[in-house]
């Protein structure tokens, strides 16, 4: 019999060959797009492995920051973003509260009409969306694009906030009532800071999700000085794909940039609200 | 809860149930009146290429289940190795693993495009040539072009998938394997005997929420194959986009939308069970 101590070398050597294999599939991909990024259009097409050109520029980034409104897509996703989140978190926090507090009629099963919208893809909803939108004159209107977005992202940050109320001892604001504050003011002076931490992981996470949407804005949006990163982009490849990969890079880079950004600064907000919203309920 | 009712009566009932009414017109987007009528549902369901579509969708779902599952797993129980021996370099992996999930799904199509592509700067091939092996032509030929858009479906869904049973891991008692040692288990047999059945619920939530936002999904899609080449990797949702906005029939779309709409109810009714046995409803 092998001692221990072999078998937990073997183990551990095993735990790192896994490791080395899943950064290299899900960062490589990554890497190699950086790299492409800071390649001059003669370096783009040599037939090499190496991450690091000969002459590394910046000139991509300048030409799409510059030339391809860029700053304007960011802008319009950041706006959009933010709007989308925080309108989520006004509607959701007041409704995860009572599903989480009072008990009436029905809670059980509106809950689950909760899980159920938050299945349904954001396609089905637009498609009528759009033909009011249409005849309403609110196509090509951040206004409507973000109650959209707030729409898409109440199911979950309902269902996620729910959870971190939970975590919450339902006693203290039972304890703030009987000193006289309204159920309101028990909420608001007690529960909301105790949930701060819940509701930095919900926004941060529905940011990052409204920062991606694609289909809301794809279908609500033509005017491109109104457009999102993530359309732009789209556009942005279909023109110069041919042509120039290395710019098609930079403007990837610069796309992925903020969502991973913020991921790696509040990971530990994020990986606490995904497994909360999926497992606890 | 009033502003939650609002939202889900404005934003999910009225647009369902307005593509269900849709869905028995003969509504056209570049026409404002139509008629009710059944012929939609009998020249949809009676089209040779709704049943290619939904093949196709069937291949794009199961496969990003399956390998989704297995490298999730794999990730996961080399990182809760790693954490109960003190190991280093597990948020430094995470981290990478998930940013392929916070980015814009339509950056992640393009980061595939490039990484996939038959010209000199493709990744993959560059990696294939350098360990002997011959070039693939990733996008070009329909089959390919599937596998394709399902290795970039997986580097995208891994890291949830990842995370949730990581989660998991977590949560079994060391007392188990603790028992299991005493037993003269080995390491497969406990992970068989334990690990697995214990993992049990999260695996099952993990298949009903890779489903669903595998089926979602066409953003990543677009700038990696645009559904093609032919219409081989044309998904359901990419098909319903297609019908409405380029065939300009609401009603087709509407019907297919109607058919979105049933399988994701099917995987609510699903999830809710899978809850329900765990106590977390």
């Amino acid at each position: 019999m092998r001692s221990r101590k072999s078998q937990r070398r073997i183990g551990d050597a095993l735990t790192y060959l896994v490791f080395a294999l899943a950064l290299v599939f899900f960062g490589g991909p990554l890497l190699w797009v950086l790299s492409l990024s800071i390649r001059t259009p003669q370096d783009v097409y040599i037939t090499s492995l190496r991450l690091i050109p000969e002459t590394p520029t910046l000139e991509n980034y300048t030409e799409v920051l510059y030339t391809a409104q860029f700053t304007i897509y960011l802008t319009n996703s950041l706006k959009l973003a933010v709007a989308g989140s925080v309108g989520a978190m006004v509607v959701s926090a007041p409704a995860a509260y009572a599903f989480s507090r009072l008990s009436f009629r029905g809670n059980n099963a509106l809950l689950i009409g909760v899980l159920a919208l938050q299945m349904i893809s954001p396609l089905v909803v637009i498609i009528p969306l759009y033909r009011y939108f249409a005849r309403l004159n609110l196509l090509d209107s951040h206004l409507s694009t973000a109650m959209v977005y707030i729409a898409i992202l109440v199911p979950l940050a309902t269902w996620m906030l729910k959870g971190f109320f939970d975590g919450i001892p339902p006693d203290l604001d039972d304890a703030a009532m009987v000193d006289g504050c309204t159920r309101f003011g028990a909420f608001r002076r007690v529960t909301l800071p105790l949930i701060l931490p819940g509701l930095t992981s919900v926004f941060v996470l529905t940011a990052i999700l409204a920062w991606g949407e694609f289909i809301v804005p794809y279908i609500l949006l033509s005017e491109p000085s109104l457009l999102p990163i993530s359309i732009g982009i789209l556009n942005f490849q279909g023109n110069y794909a041919e042509t120039s990969t290395q710019v098609v890079a930079a403007g990837g880079v610069l796309a992925m940039l903020p969502a991973i950004a913020t991921f790696v600064v509040l990971q530990r907000f994020i990986v606490r609200a995904l497994t909360s919203g999926a497992i606890k309920g | 809860m009033a502003p939650l009712l609002a939202v889900v009566t404005l934003f999910y009932l009225y647009p369902a149930f307005e593509v269900l009414r849709y869905s028995f017109t003969n509504a056209s987007l570049q026409r404002p009146d139509y008629a009710y009528t059944l012929h939609t549902y009998a020249s949809v369901l009676s089209d040779p290429v709704l049943y290619k579509v939904i093949r196709t969708t069937a291949i794009f779902v199961l496969a990003s289940i399956v390998l989704q599952l297995v490298l999730g797993l794999v990730v996961a129980v080399a990182a809760n190795r790693a954490r109960r021996r003190r190991l280093p370099g597990i948020v430094f992996v995470r981290s990478v693993v998930l940013s392929a999930w916070v980015m814009p799904g339509v950056v992640i199509g393009i980061v595939w495009a490039i990484v996939l592509n038959d010209a000199s700067y493709g990744l993959a091939n560059l990696l294939f040539a350098a360990a002997g092996l011959g070039n693939v032509p990733w996008l070009s030929t329909p089959s390919m072009a599937l596998i394709s858009i399902i290795i970039a479906n997986v580097w995208r869904g891994t890291a949830f998938s990842m995370i949730l049973q990581y989660a998991g891991l977590q949560s079994i008692p060391d007392e188990l394997y603790e028992a299991a040692e005493v037993d003269g288990a080995s390491t497969l047999q406990s992970f068989w005997y334990i690990t697995i059945p214990q993992l049990r619920p999260i695996l099952l939530i993990n298949v009903i929420l890779i489903t669903i936002a595998t089926l979602n999904t066409f953003d990543m899609i677009l700038p990696l194959t645009g559904g093609g080449p032919g219409q081989a990797t044309e998904v359901l949702a990419l098909r319903t986009y297609n019908v409405i906005f380029r065939e300009y029939s609401l009603a087709g779309g509407a019907v297919l939308a109607v058919i979105m709409l049933l399988i994701s109810l099917a995987l609510t009714v699903g999830y809710q069970r899978l809850l329900r046995s765990e106590g977390a409803l």
